[in-house]
């Protein structure tokens, strides 16, 4: 006959205390939480974990998902707890929901037909090559013959000529003198030579001859300064510069090949080492590449005084270049430089040493570019390294553009099976909690429990025993009281306010999501609903604004 | 209307045999133009500040601001949060959520602290 009705509703929650079979309009108490407000937090948090998925999660799937998965925990923090630990227990009640996800066709290691069809086409393409190549080489050996004997033919005629006709016989033939015949022939012979491919050794020994020729070509050199003329001291400047450019490109290929050595000694020693200890050497490489990294991390922060904080603060990067180090440097510099003088006249820059400043200053900066540039070649050596002996491994993303894992699925390996996955952990009690504390939703009102108090303090007549008989009847109906687990959460919630020992009992009807329907549709089958009804006559005589009161009575 | 959209209860039923005037006769161009009032307007209407306070209407049977102390948990994990992050105004639970917090973008922020409504609304 009396008791409470507790309407957790798609929009709103109600309680209304009913005595008598009456309801007690005083005592009603509504908080602005229902189903709806549940599904959109559900819906929110799962867009924001996995936000890839976003157009999966569409309210009607997601709605499905809460009536299918959400529970009511019988105390939030022990359950959040429980998944914190993550143990077995909270193994067993995560729900993890598999989208649909075709796996990239793996590319087929080509078949032995294939590989044999494609190594045919290449052999062809370079038989083709080198048909070419060898028309082109036997063409210009053709060519070279040719010139070869032309010139040897025009030094045995001018071995012939008399003296005196050398100079109108040689301007016929476009050559200035002898010399130069014999420069071109043997200029010519040497290519021939090359042409027709003989052996290194050959090539060498003519960069002999070439030194020993080069050392015949600066005989002025070793003769010393006083026995000169003007002109030939001349020469003799001309021929040491020579000598010396070419003494540097030699011995600077020299020192590259040393480098090339000692780097093939340096790669053996780094293999056989592998290979000796896999694991040691791995942890090794990890290390290094750890430290190489925050080395640079460290050296990019500092140029820019953090400024890669979250974007908030919009001049940061302006105000870590006054401060950094380096510049803090400069200015000092510059202004000690500007103040030294005698007051009143600015003289920097009339000595010389004054410009020695901004040498000082622009090596400053340039020292830091350099060691940076050198770190961040070996960082990317020790990288590719470690990409090709350790299969796990993933080099760190650049700072600038490094995003959380929940907001970029780092493209370094293929997509997983796991990564379709949608696990509901947490969400699944942590979605229906609103329904008792709102606040977790942002809104400021009491939950289920707190909402029969309030109920019950609202009711006009102060009594004891109509309170116990209140909540020794209880009864639940509205769509979101179908969640399990919330009448023994309603029941502990009511306990808690209650004095010690008073009679608790909730109940929940069959039906919870038609009842108010079945319930109105009831009232008005009811024999006496026309007389609970008024009529067009009178709305039109009285206006719309016009009530009247009914007693709406519950009957057992 | 096929039988498989009849059965997934998706759609009303084009006849229903209770009513005197059918849905389609009474907007026959398809679409229903019937426009239903909002609960806001619904509240504007009825002009609650006329009503004495003492009788009990829509408006008056809100519920209280809750008693108990606020509950805090972690805005993006779930679990108890005895921690605040000043500078974006999230709550976390321990070292590792906090890195996460730290490496949110904006938007991502601004949409976690929707769902308690502390995000900050330019108007």
């Amino acid at each position: 006959k009396d008791g409470l009705a507790i309407c957790p509703g798609f929009t709103t929650t109600h309680v209304i205390p009913f005595v008598d079979g009456e309801p007690v309009y005083k005592g009603c108490c509504r908080t602005n939480i229902g189903g709806y407000h549940i599904t959109d937090y559900l819906k929110q948090l799962l867009s924001l974990k996995y936000p890839h998925h976003m157009a999966r999660f569409t309210w009607e799937k997601v709605e499905d998902l809460k009536m299918e998965h959400c529970y009511i925990a019988a105390d939030y923090a022990l359950e959040a707890q429980l998944f914190q630990k993550g143990g077995k227990e909270a193994e067993d009640k995560t729900r993890c929901w598999q989208l649909p996800w075709v796996p990239l066709p793996t590319e087929e290691p080509p078949s032995e037909e294939e590989i044999a069809r494609k190594a045919a086409i290449r052999e062809r393409q370079g038989q083709r090559l080198r048909e070419m190549a060898e028309a082109k080489r036997s063409s210009r050996i053709n060519e070279l013959e040719n010139q070869l004997h032309g010139l040897e033919f025009l030094l045995q005629q001018l071995g012939q000529v008399q003296e005196e006709d050398i100079p109108s016989f040689l301007s016929e033939t476009g050559y200035a003198s002898r010399q130069e015949i014999e420069l071109t022939l043997t200029k010519v012979t040497q290519s021939l030579r090359k042409a027709k491919g003989e052996p290194k050794p050959e090539q060498a020994e003519n960069e002999e001859k070439a030194d020993s020729c080069t050392s015949d070509k600066y005989p002025l050199i070793n003769v010393p300064d006083n026995m000169l003329t003007p002109d030939q001291l001349k020469e003799k400047k001309r021929q040491i510069f020579l000598k010396t450019t070419t003494e540097g490109r030699q011995r600077a290929k020299q020192k590259r090949v040393e480098e090339e050595l000692e780097q093939e000694r340096k790669t053996q020693q780094d293999e056989e080492r592998r290979l000796e200890n896999p694991q040691l050497y791995l942890e090794q490489m990890h290390t290094k590449y750890k430290e190489l990294y925050e080395k640079i991390e460290l050296r990019k922060r500092l140029k820019t005084n953090g400024g890669h904080t979250n974007g908030s603060n919009s001049g940061g990067v302006g105000r870590g270049e006054r401060l950094n180090a380096a510049q803090r440097e400069r200015m000092r510099l510059l202004t000690t430089a500007a103040f030294d003088r005698g007051k009143g006249e600015d003289t920097f820059g009339a000595k010389d040493e004054d410009w020695q400043l901004y040498k000082l200053m622009g090596k400053d900066n340039d020292d830091d570019d350099d060691g940076a540039d050198e770190d961040e070649a070996e960082l990317a050596r020790v990288s590719s390294r470690l990409q090709d002996i350790d299969p796990t491994f993933v080099p760190k993303l650049e700072p600038t553009a490094s995003q959380p894992t929940i907001t970029e699925v780092p493209h370094v390996r293929p997509l997983t099976k796991e990564d379709f996955q949608i696990v509901l952990g947490v969400e699944r009690f942590r979605c229906p909690e609103i329904l008792f504390h709102p606040n977790l939703a942002g809104i400021d009102q009491v939950g289920l429990d707190e909402m029969t108090g309030v109920s019950i303090r609202r009711l006009p007549s102060k009594d004891k025993a109509l309170e116990n008989r209140l909540t020794s009847s209880v009864f639940m109906t509205g769509g979101c009281s179908l969640f399990p687990g919330i009448n023994e959460r309603l029941e502990a919630g009511i306990r808690m306010l209650r004095p010690c020992g008073s009679p608790i009992k909730v109940a929940r009807a069959l039906d919870p999501v038609l009842d108010a329907w079945r319930g109105a549709s009831l009232y008005a089958a009811n024999s006496r609903f026309h007389q609970q009804t008024f009529s067009r006559a009178d709305y039109y005589e009285k206006g719309e604004d016009w009530l009247r009161r009914y007693q709406v009575q519950y009957t057992l | 209307m096929e039988a498989e959209v009849i059965k997934a209860e998706l759609v009303l039923t084009t006849h229903m045999s209770f009513k005197r005037i059918q849905m389609y006769e009474k907007y026959p161009k398809g679409q229903s133009k019937v426009r239903w009032k909002q609960l806001k307007q619904i509240l504007q209407a009825e002009n609650c500040q006329n009503y004495s306070p003492d009788e009990p209407n829509y408006v008056n049977i809100e519920s209280p601001p809750s008693m108990q102390p606020c509950k805090r948990i972690c805005d993006i994990t779930g679990f108890e949060a005895p921690y605040h992050d000043p500078r974006t105004n999230l709550r976390y639970a321990n070292a590792d959520v906090f890195k996460l917090v730290r490496s949110l973008p904006n938007e991502y922020v601004q949409r976690y602290l929707a769902l308690r409504k502390a995000a900050v609304v330019l108007r």
